[in-house]
């Protein structure tokens, strides 16, 4: 399997002496018999090697025996044994027409050709990229459909990904399968042991996993060992980086707080005497990151292997926050004989994770006139918002587990035509977390009276057992791939925490629960309380399920694909548990038609279209129940607790499947000996009887605010998805440059409505409780909601001319009366943007010449919104952000700038928090050097690479906080900044050495 | 062979895994009953009965969770510092709040949930066999909690839907407000026939409902109906059981040495914990002194308008009102430290005093820190509203010299042995009697989320709070919460007016 290129350049020394040499010459040439210079010839087994000249031709010694290697990047390697000629001619061909593309898809692989399914295939190559310990972050700007967003900056955090818009209410996450295990996250694989990604996208290629498919599969292999030259290779790879914070928020400095503090209420004398504290700052500081990777791979008649070992770490920019990882990756391949064959993955990756409190959200409210110690040294009151520094510095709060991922299976070829797999994958976690505060005094309200201390423990299991049938068989111009199969899985956890007050010593050695070292100061009693012990409501579930698919291709060119599965969930009533979810896929390969060979230039034209239907059931496993819940009464003189029981919320025995149909077509077309290719699809998806929760009467009992699941919601997500790749060479420069660009348009169709309860569900809760987006029918998920605002009322005439709150007053923004009664209240709130982008463009260039590579990936998502959160909330005085400067002072100072408050009218959620979300980004740049070969092979060293790269390094963006990539696991408060761990900038220099 | 006979044997295998499969989808709870199979038994009629009390101490219990009963009246203003819930808690204070008012929807929520957890009880418990005293013991304090529930529900919103199943129907409309005061006045009745006197419950037990509380609320439930013949028979019933008396001490009446005390007739316990899940009662916390000591959040604060309202002299004043400068149990009040956003004095226009930072005295614990406020045991029934409340219907039985002996008691004990302040009162005019009684409620029980109630339903509120931005027809109910409207789908209709 050929990698991207390690050019290997000689200055043409042949060095030691040999028996019976000759001058071998030849020309080279490419597929349209034109010459080709710089390619590069060598003496296989020696370290004699030269390069064909400008009319392709070459020259070299070598025995009679010798064996002549030739390479040039983009062309098919060619090894040709000289067998005792003195002129050897070659004709290199271009790599793509040699090797039959091979693509891996839900239980099997298919030739690309024979697709007929949305999937999309990155190598590994375009993984280790991006400097990241998530392989998820290097599919951003390759996959039309796929957004991939950090929703936080912290060390160990996992970004968001949708494939192909928001398609529920609930967990809107793919799914992946690592080597045959379903999981939901990434978080424990290197990208450097990801032999490739598959992404399925439509209904025909994710509906053999039925179930888990609504909103896409990620298929990762893992590497598994190749078939080299029976010796073992073995690699390292080392990779140094530096975050740093790409921006600052533009907040006021002290001098700016007095000025606008004193349009309020004249408080300061002299604002140039007023000291100024960036806090940002503060907390803010450069932070290194690394990791190192070791692996061995090989292959021997019977088995193949793959073994490594990596160490990743990464400090966070602000303190008191870090994450640690080491990965173990052993799998083994055996075929034990002609028929058998045996294999095992298995991943285990121990970790350490540090948790910095929320400074973030802190250091933006802090005010800028405070200095942020005492003269004495000590932490200085910082009033509302508590002292970051001192936040950070009483902060201890870890967590560190381990996780296990792994799969045996046996393989065995029966009668020619069939293959019978079995295999049994288990997935499983432990979780330690432990929190500790010390008893500290800064102010009255940031103080701690009580060392507290919070323990807890998790840890699930997941196995999953799958079988399946194959036959495959070629007759004649047809050939056809039938997959059947029979798969159960089961989950399981259990988590308990404790906390306790005043344990008796504050050094870690004490962190443990001895109920005699942990008690009331006053009275001896032991202060052991909050105990907690259950199940993971989202790890308890179990699954069987019954699939079938059949691929029939005819001539080549005619292709179809029917699947069906059948899948019972736990997480329903009996009478609900089985979905059936069929689909049905045909391809059309044109340009191997008679009629296409007069278009000569046309490589490669197919079109391809599916339909199908795709089930969701991922909610809590005890929706379904009716159940009661144990809560506290103080009754007793002297007052005790006492333990109660009643019920809680009502469950609801009719949740069903939710059901997506999603129908695709798609054009793949090659021109120039695909030279120039692209890919385009439409696609259609409506997600039906989405399971969500809504509210319910009040006089039912079930509280404030409670809400029961029903199934009774539909979204529809549709766009339109393009890849152009344009692959060519410059003289001796290879370059391949792709664009991407995908849109979006997701619409709710129906919320609530027939089960008579609720037509639209808020979301974005703010911290006073206020929502700031409602999803109803005909907006997008997640829409945002808030009054719209037409400039300000400059004088008092003004607000006599216009319906306003009682307390409006000159200079405040006029609210625009939405609804026309004459009065502003909570009914003229309306959607007032959305956070889901309506284009996501990609731009990937690389290039190559000699030893030196070269890439650059752009990405660039527009219009959508951001609701800027953190401005929002305000019942006491914080900082501001610079624009406030502007504020009005007087009839005429401005009018988009409302005059300067604390909090009240001019905060309340408006078009005034909603910026403009688009953004373009230098994702990724980076340059290599691959060391000539015989160089490296003095100290034995088969190939090596050094090279620099830098991520998220530039960014055009219009919106003020640190980084416009604002996205939530949750799709109601899709968009919202609340004051988050920002995403960094990383600059980085890395060796990948090959033994 | 060889190859036809695995085949089979992995078919057959298969078949048999499908077949036992069938159990393998069932995922019952861990950890956690569901409701059809509690309660069954004695000890867990005794859990579902304790779940009840809980509803109590929940914070949203207190009208929505901050005090808007006593912030619509004049006793109080909003609180805290100036922009703090302006918009959201400061309506009630001139009575500008509308259908999506702040906290309506959390207290009407939380009256209900009461209700279904009292109906567990009522509609379950009494199915149990076990011991029948006991069992009728549980279904009266049940009984007597959904009553207290269903009467914050019919004063505040009139009538309400009559929900007597832990599983009502959907789209329930609004019952008459008759029918709801005829279920009040049936479980009361239910409990005080059933439930044991004060004096019978062990130490372990004090705060459960008793004979007295129950007939405590008859009285104040009829008062409030104007059926001052059943008022003065329940409310003189309570007072010749002689279980109960008043604190020597005005303080001790709320405060922490009074908890369970003599005078205490139906109270919410709580411990010092600063959540609810452990014990903790967030009420006074709301109330708390803000600043210096950190007690809470300061609101509710004792107006201008109640401060001169106490008769020259009154030690009940400084019962009730905490100014800064005072220092209590050894802790110095100094206040909420940011005078811009929190003055001692707010002077309107003309440089009249409007109100005064000054805080709750009646919901102040002693201690060191912010969690002792949560161990407050608020008054729910208190003797000395009981003495009131006969003086008023005696008053208005045309018996005002047995009205002035139970009036009297509360001044005594108000005095505090100072003689020369709150002289016995000796009016036997009825009508002046009524408007004396009236303000010596007010005296006694200011703060208590009383003098909203006794305004609107002696008639006064036009008159006194109409300078507040009261309207008659409209006030004397609030508002049902609009999302609650929204949901109802037509089922149910908004008070007039809003």
């Amino acid at each position: 399997m050929k990698k991207l290129p390690f050019l290997l350049i000689f200055l043409g020394f042949c060095v030691s002496p040999v028996w019976a040499q000759q001058t071998i010459t030849g020309t080279i040439v490419d597929e349209n018999t034109q010459p080709l210079p710089g390619v590069t010839v060598v003496v296989k087994h020696t370290q004699r090697g030269t390069f064909s000249e400008k009319a392709g031709n070459y020259t070299i010694s070598a025995t009679a025996n010798d064996t002549l290697v030739f390479i040039m990047v983009g062309m098919a390697t060619q090894t040709i044994p000289v067998a005792g000629r003195t002129i050897v001619n070659v004709k290199l061909l271009v790599e793509t027409q040699l090797v039959p593309e091979v693509v891996v898809i839900g239980y099997g692989t298919v030739r690309k050709s024979d697709l007929t399914g949305s999937v999309a295939s990155i190598k590994s190559i375009d993984l280790t990229k991006i400097t990241s310990l998530n392989p998820e972050q290097g599919l951003q700007g390759k996959v039309t459909g796929v957004q991939v967003t950090s929703t936080s900056g912290a060390p160990g955090a996992l970004p968001t990904v949708r494939i192909r818009g928001v398609g529920t209410f609930n967990n809107s996450s793919p799914i992946y399968v690592v080597d045959g295990v379903i999981l939901d996250d990434i978080s424990f694989l290197s990208s450097e042991d990801i032999a490739s990604m598959e992404i399925l996208k439509d209904a025909s290629s994710t509906a053999i996993y039925g179930s888990r498919g609504a909103n896409g599969v990620i298929l990762v292999t893992t590497k598994a060992g190749e078939k080299g030259e029976g010796k073992a290779t073995f690699s390292y790879s080392g990779e140094y980086s530096q975050q740093v914070l790409a921006k600052q928020i533009d907040l006021l400095s002290g001098k700016g707080y007095a000025t606008v503090v004193n349009e309020i209420i004249p408080t300061y004398n002299n604002v140039d005497l007023v000291p100024n504290t960036n806090w940002q700052s503060l907390i803010f500081h450069p932070a290194p990151m690394m990791s190192h990777q070791i692996s061995a791979s090989g292959a021997t008649e019977s088995t193949l292997y793959y073994v490594s070992i990596g160490y990743f770490k990464q400090e966070g920019i602000v303190d008191k926050s870090s994450y640690e990882r080491i990965t173990f990756q052993l799998n083994n391949t055996y075929t034990l004989t002609k028929n058998i064959k045996l294999g095992s993955f298995l991943s285990i990756t121990p970790y350490k994770q540090q948790n910095a409190p929320n400074v973030t959200y802190s250091a933006y409210r802090a005010r800028p006139d405070l200095l942020p110690y005492k003269p004495d040294g000590s932490f200085s009151e910082v009033f509302n918002v508590g002292n970051p520094l001192a936040d950070l510095a009483y902060s201890n709060n870890h967590n560190k587990g381990i996780r296990g991922v792994g799969n045996l299976f046996a393989e065995a070829t029966i009668l020619k035509n069939f293959t019978a797999k079995t295999s049994f994958g288990v997935d499983a976690s432990y979780n330690q977390s432990v929190s500790f505060t010390p008893a500290y005094f800064v102010s009255p309200q940031q103080q701690n009276l009580l060392n507290t201390l919070n323990k807890g423990d998790s840890h699930n299991v997941t196995w999953l057992w799958e079988n399946t049938l194959t036959f495959n068989k070629e007759f004649g111009d047809q050939s056809i791939n039938v997959v059947a199969g029979y798969t159960m899985q089961e989950a399981s956890s259990e988590n308990f925490s404790m906390t306790g007050k005043n344990i008796i010593r504050t050094s870690s050695n004490f962190w443990y629960f001895n109920p005699n070292y942990i008690y009331d100061p006053n009275n001896g009693v032991n202060t052991l309380g909050s105990i907690s012990n259950g199940v993971d409501p989202n790890q308890n579930f179990s699954m069987i399920s019954y699939l079938g698919r059949a691929n029939y291709v005819y001539k080549s060119k005619y292709i179809l694909t029917a699947t069906y599965r059948r899948d019972g969930s736990s997480k329903f009533s009996a009478g609900n548990r089985y979905g059936n979810f069929p689909s049905f896929a045909a391809g059309w390969v044109v340009n191997k038609e008679s009629f296409m060979k007069k278009f000569p230039s046309i490589s490669n034209l197919k079109v391809r279209a599916s339909w199908g239907i795709i089930g969701n059931d991922k909610i809590p496993y005890d929706k379904q129940y009716s159940l009661t819940e144990t809560m506290v009464t103080v009754l007793g003189n002297p007052p005790s607790a006492n333990s109660a029981t009643t019920y809680a919320v009502s469950g609801n025995p009719n949740l069903k499947w939710e059901g997506t149909t999603q129908s695709d077509a798609g054009l793949e077309i090659g021109l120039l000996k695909d030279k120039l290719t692209g890919e385009f699809d439409y696609y259609n998806r409506v997600t039906r009887d989405i399971l969500i929760p809504l509210s319910t009467p009040d006089y039912l009992g079930n509280g404030q605010g409670a809400k029961v699941d029903f199934n009774a919601a539909s979204v529809k997500n549709s766009g339109f998805e393009s890849k152009i790749t344009w692959k060519s060479k410059i003289q001796q420069v290879w370059y391949s440059v792709s664009v991407l660009g995908s849109t979006i348009k997701n619409k709710v169709l129906k919320v609530g409505g027939s089960s008579g309860i609720d037509s639209v569900l808020y979301g974005g809760y703010l911290a006073n409780g206020i929502p700031v987006t409602q999803s109803r029918v005909g907006l997008p998920i997640g829409a945002f909601y808030g009054y719209k605002t037409n400039g300000l009322f400059q004088t008092q005439a003004d607000l006599d001319a216009y319906p306003h709150l009682s307390t409006a007053t000159p200079g405040d923004l006029r609210l625009v009366d939405v609804n026309n009664d004459g009065k502003i209240d909570g009914n003229d709130r309306t959607n007032i943007g959305s956070p889901i982008p309506k284009f996501i463009l990609g731009v990937n260039l690389q290039a190559s010449y000699k030893g030196i590579d070269f890439s650059l990936d752009i990405q660039g998502i527009y219009g959508n919104k951001i609701f800027n959160a953190k401005e929002v909330v305000r019942p006491d005085p914080y900082n501001w952000e610079k624009h406030v400067l502007n504020a009005w002072t007087g009839p005429g100072t401005t009018n988009s700038e409302p005059k300067a408050s604390y909090g009240g009218n001019n905060y309340l959620p408006s078009d005034k928090f909603i910026q403009d979300g688009s953004f373009t980004r230098l994702r990724n740049v980076t340059l290599g050097y691959t060391l000539p070969s015989n160089y490296s092979k003095k100290v034995a060293i088969k190939q090596l690479r050094i090279y620099v790269k830098g991520s998220n390094i530039f960014t055009l963006a219009r919106f003020t906080g640190y980084t416009p990539e604002i996205g939530s696991s949750d799709v109601l408060s899709n968009g919202i900044d609340y004051g988050t761990y920002p995403v960094t900038s990383v600059y980085s220099f890395g060796v990948n050495v090959t033994f | 062979m060889i190859i036809m006979k695995l085949k089979k044997i992995f078919w057959l295998c298969l078949f048999v895994l499908m077949a036992g499969c069938t159990d393998f989808l069932q995922k019952d709870p861990q950890g956690n009953l569901t409701q059809a199979s509690f309660p069954i038994s004695a000890s867990d009629a005794l859990q579902a009965t304790n779940a009840v009390y809980a509803a109590v101490r929940d914070w949203y219990y207190n009208s929505g969770g901050y005090p808007i009963l006593d912030i619509m009246s004049d006793d109080a203003y909003k609180g805290s510092n100036t922009n703090d819930q302006l918009s959201t808690v400061g309506a009630y204070d001139n009575f500008t709040f509308t259908s999506t008012g702040d906290g309506l929807d959390r207290w009407w929520a939380t009256l209900y949930q009461g209700i279904r957890w009292a109906n567990v009880v009522i509609e379950k418990v009494s199915t149990i066999s076990m011991d029948t005293t006991l069992r009728n013991r549980y279904v009266g304090e049940a009984r007597f909690l959904r009553g207290l529930f269903y009467f914050d529900l019919v004063r505040a919103w009139g009538g309400v839907p009559e929900v007597t199943s832990a599983d009502p129907p959907l789209h329930l409309g609004r019952a008459s407000s008759e029918e709801i005061y005829s279920l009040i006045i049936s479980d009361l009745q239910y409990a005080e026939t059933h439930l044991t006197k004060k004096s019978d419950l062990s130490s372990s037990d004090q705060g459960r409902a008793t004979v007295g509380a129950a007939d405590a609320l008859l009285a104040r439930v009829y008062l409030f109906r104007k059926d001052f013949t059943n008022a003065e028979k329940y409310a003189l019933k309570v007072i010749q059981s002689n279980e109960y008396s008043l604190e020597p001490r005005f303080i001790d009446a709320n405060g922490v040495n009074g908890n369970n005390g003599v005078e205490s007739v139906f109270e919410v316990g709580a411990l010092g914990v600063e959540d609810f899940e452990g014990g903790g009662a967030q009420y006074a916390n709301t109330q708390g002194v803000r600043g210096s000591p950190n007690r809470g959040w300061g609101f509710n604060r004792p107006s201008v308008d109640l401060r001169k309202s106490f008769e020259p002299g009154d030690p009940r004043l400084k019962g009730t009102i905490i100014d800064l400068g005072d220092t209590i149990d050894g802790v110095f009040i100094k206040g909420d430290p940011d005078p811009a956003n929190d003055p001692v004095i707010i002077l309107n226009a003309n440089n009249d005093t409007i109100n005064i930072q000054c805080y709750n005295r009646k919901v102040w614990t002693p201690g060191k820190d912010t969690p002792t406020q949560w161990a407050h045991h608020r008054r729910l029934i208190r003797y000395a509203d009981v003495l009131l409340m006969a003086s008023e219907a005696l008053n208005e039985n045309g018996k005002p010299t047995d009205a002035l002996v139970y009036l009297n008691q509360v001044r005594s004990r108000a005095r505090g042995g100072n003689i020369s302040v709150l002289p016995d009162v000796t009016i036997i005019d009825i009508s002046q009697l009524r408007i004396k009684i009236l303000n010596e409620r007010r005296h006694e029980l200011a703060m208590e989320g009383h003098r909203f109630w006794d305004l609107v339903r002696t008639g006064n509120a036009q008159l006194v709070l109409g300078p507040l931005g009261f309207v008659t027809g409209k006030h004397e109910l609030l508002p049902i919460h609009q999302s609650e409207i929204d949901i109802s789908q037509g089922s149910l209709t908004q008070n007039p007016n809003y």
